[in-house]
């Protein structure tokens, strides 16, 4: 601990005031969402415990047909907004960090082999990954979410819906991931400390993990905070289009999409408390991303 | 010089006019082929560019068009109609029987979308250039009424440009061309991007209209739509989301048009016994009539107006509005809502327990996908598991084809205005063969009704006939065939200085339109 707290990088933290902020604010955000449903007045989930006729109610106002009242008010099916935004912050972190996982251990997997073993291996993952580059990521994931869609059977789709979105989410971005770590690798590999456990008979996979791993990770922990920040707004984009989260477990996203029909007709709370709690969680992971990419990058120091 | 400078002014003043007509709308026409789709979007757009032997006035009512009149052969053995002479079509060709024989051809070949509504036509007879007999194979009364969307199309013109047959998969030359008798023309066609129009300049009838240019552009997104009316891009659309109506009448530059539509709004079930839905294994829960009930008996459908409807929309009882001829007045009372009936009803007919997929659009109707989770969420109340699953449309109809739901939602508007419409492509077994029942996706099947169509469609007498509709209506009611919700309201939004007919059919006529 002291050691940490003694490091260069606890001191670019603290003395940046960015840094600070941006991640109490993510801190934050996590326990709301990790805490939803202690704090949620409402379960937003459950479609049974609607009613129809609270729609529309505006924030601290009494709604006119039942007299209920809501914090930050209702949305067209009588959703709870305050309650439905942080189910939604939940299910937009879970799967934003679950997608960034699955592209790290694709990505880091993937790179490192082709670093290390290169020939034609190489050549093939690295090829493949350029071929997926020229996708727009938000397409592939379309096209992934799309195809599990077709094949899941429809009484498990709501419950699918989110393994399905991170494994969209996850496979589109792992590309990044197995190009740094690819780079990463094919300059450690030629170090005399690989040379060496290669002379004992170390066998490659361990080499490649025990030895190559620990020193390739920081660029990919930066990597990773900044896809998060485009997880988490793929997930949103994703159930924009209406293609992700089931409309009766609206994300983020959903509550945007609902709310944006609703901008015209003045009732504005739908779509402005999705949107700002959305935009302050994906700059706050953003700058925290950027801060980090600084305090490890020594040449910057 | 002054001549010059007084030309200069002629030219420069020639375009102000010259009054062009920019409208949106959420679903572009997919084809320009008035045989290939039976669908509102294309049949209402083409309405302005191709015509039938009759058509429909302000005010719904038959009036003549391409045909000066119409008259019964002998004991309802068929109907005589007598052409308009000296019509013309777009192209300049003349318009006579042959035309009318190969609009029936086509429009009742087995590649049209349209042959259902020939169904109890068994002959069509040149008598001369300018009469056609249309013989039916039992009196059909109704029949004139239910033509009014035959378009004709010329025989030449077809034949030219190998366009035949509608195709409605591949597409052909009539698919993006149009060439018919109607007071527009197309001037320029890119699917999806716009359609241009212009005035045909040889119509046969008084022009009412002063449009020099039309431009259709399709805009999906309500919201969008509304920004562009309320900026002057576009000076029509069609819907006006219903939330935005209220606030919209406070604006003096647009003007709202309310009415309502004579579509209705329903939920229909999956009532074949066996009928596998994709990797769920045998779903028969909607067979037993209690089940049905229960959803009849679990939906609030006031609140639905109330809220996501705004007021604006009728609760409806049966498949028809009351504005439709042959309404059961004595079938007038809706399902009353009723949640603890429903969640017995539900318990009893074993509909706990099990996931009902509920298929819903969310571009087709107004606020269908609101809609379709509102009633998710009230069918919950009732202790019934909904899993919704809501699509854009053009993936919604083949998902019901394939029957891939135990319940789905959809809007009917009897084409005829008549009761009769909603029963033989709703309410009748499905049959190929005899082109009935093409709509009944859940296969809703009862012998009496079977057997009531076709005397309610050669019925001659007023009340006998009323008096079969309403026992039809209360057969369907009291077996829950559907569960209709309400009448869908019709919004439109025009800028302050246009002139638009609403007709309850959705239709927007253009010949009607003036610019102020």
């Amino acid at each position: 601990m002291n050691r940490f707290l003694d490091s260069d990088v606890f001191y670019a933290f603290r003395t940046s005031p960015v840094a600070i902020v941006s991640l109490i604010v993510t801190v934050l955000m996590v326990l709301a969402a990790v805490f939803a449903p202690l704090i949620a007045t409402t379960n937003p989930f459950d479609p049974a415990s609607l009613n129809l006729m609270n729609g529309f109610t505006a924030p601290m106002e009494p709604n006119a047909f039942t007299g209920e009242s809501f914090f930050l008010g209702t949305d067209d099916q009588g959703r709870d907004v305050f309650s439905t935004i942080l189910y939604g912050l939940r299910i937009s972190l879970f799967v934003g960090v679950a997608a960034v996982m699955l592209a790290m251990v694709i990505g880091i997997f993937l790179g490192l082999l082709s670093g290390y073993v290169g020939g034609w291996t190489e050549t093939i993952i690295m090829r493949a990954a350029d071929v997926q580059l020229t996708f727009p990521s938000i397409l592939v994931a379309m096209l992934i979410f799309g195809v599990a869609k077709g094949v899941t059977p429809v009484e498990y789709r709501d419950q699918m819906a989110i393994w399905v979105l991170i494994l969209a989410i996850g496979l589109s971005d792992w590309v990044q991931f197995a190009r740094v770590v690819r780079g990463a690798t094919l300059v450690e590999k030629s170090k005399d400390y690989v040379a060496a456990a290669r002379l004992i008979g170390r066998s490659p996979l361990t080499i490649m993990i025990r030895h190559i791993l620990p020193n390739v990770l920081s660029p990919v922990l930066v990597i990773a905070t900044i896809s998060l920040a485009l997880a988490i707004i793929a997930e949103a984009t994703l159930s924009f289009l209406g293609v992700g989260a089931p409309a009766t477990q609206p994300s983020l996203g959903t509550l945007i999409r609902i709310g944006q029909g609703f901008l015209f007709s003045g009732e504005w709370w739908i779509l402005l408390f999705p949107a700002c709690t959305l935009l302050v969680l994906a700059l706050a992971v953003n700058l925290l991303g950027d801060w980090l990419r600084d305090a490890l990058n020594p040449r910057l120091r | 010089m002054f001549r010059l400078s007084t030309a200069i002014a002629l030219v420069l003043a020639l375009p102000a006019s010259a009054e062009e007509f920019n409208f949106a709308v959420t679903t572009d026409p997919q084809t320009m082929d008035p045989h290939a789709v039976n669908s509102a979007p294309v049949l209402g757009f083409l309405n302005n560019v191709y015509e039938g032997l009759v058509r429909r006035g302000k005010d719904m009512a038959i009036e003549p068009s391409l045909a000066t009149s119409w008259s019964p052969i002998g004991d309802g053995e068929g109907w005589r109609f007598v052409l308009r002479q000296g019509v013309t079509f777009q192209d300049g060709s003349a318009f006579d029987a042959d035309d009318v024989i190969f609009s029936y051809e086509r429009a009742s070949s087995e590649q049209a979308d349209t042959s259902s509504w020939f169904a109890p036509v068994s002959d069509v007879i040149k008598v001369d250039d300018f009469t056609v007999d249309i013989m039916t194979s039992a009196p059909n009364p109704i029949f004139p009424d239910s033509i009014a969307n035959w378009m004709m199309m010329d025989s030449g013109w077809a034949a030219a440009n190998n366009a035949e047959r509608p195709d409605k998969e591949q597409g052909n030359y009539a698919t993006l061309n149009a060439n018919g008798t109607g007071p527009f023309q197309i001037a320029a066609r890119q699917p999806d991007l716009s359609t241009v129009l212009e005035p045909h300049a040889g119509w046969w009838d008084e022009v009412e209209h002063n449009l020099t240019r039309v431009e259709m552009t399709p805009i999906q997104n309500s919201a969008t739509a509304l920004a562009a009316l309320l900026s002057g891009d576009v000076d029509f659309i069609n819907p006006v989301p219903i939330q935005d109506a209220a606030r919209l009448q406070g604006n003096p530059d647009v003007q709202v048009i309310q009415g309502i539509e004579a579509r209705v709004i329903m939920l229909g079930f999956d009532q074949q016994s066996g009928a596998a839905e994709s990797g769920q294994g045998a779903s028969d829960m909607f067979l037993d009539a209690r089940a049905r009930e229960a959803v009849a008996k679990a939906v609030n459908v006031p609140a639905i107006l109330q809220t996501i409807m705004r007021g604006n929309a009728e609760v409806a009882s049966q498949l028809v509005s009351p504005a439709m001829r042959g309404y059961s007045d004595a079938q007038a009372a809706p399902y009353a809502y009723d949640p603890e009936a429903a969640r017995a009803l539900a318990a009893e007919a074993g509909l706990t327990g099990q996931t009902i997929s509920l298929k819903c659009p969310n571009d087709r109707y107004l606020n269908d996908e609101a809609v379709c989770q509102a009633v998710t969420a009230m069918l919950a109340q009732a202790g019934m598991d909904v899993s919704l699953d809501a699509m854009p449309v053009s993936n919604y109809w083949p998902e019901l084809r394939a029957d891939n739901f135990d319940m789905y939602l959809l809007g009917w508007s009897p084409g005829t205005f008549d009761a009769e419409h909603p029963i033989r492509f709703l309410g009748s077994t499905p049959n190929e063969e005899k082109r009935l029942g093409s709509w009944n996706f859940g296969a809703y099947s009862n012998d009496r009704i079977d057997t009531l169509l076709p005397m309610i469609q050669s019925e001659i007498d007023d009340s006998v006939r009323q008096g079969m509709l309403d026992e039809v209506a209360k057969i369907m009611q009291d077996e829950v065939a559907y569960v209709p919700l309400y009448v869908q309201p019709l919004v439109w939004g025009a800028r302050a200085n246009i002139d638009v007919t609403q007709r309850p059919d959705n239709f927007f006529i253009l010949r009607w339109v003036t610019v102020n």
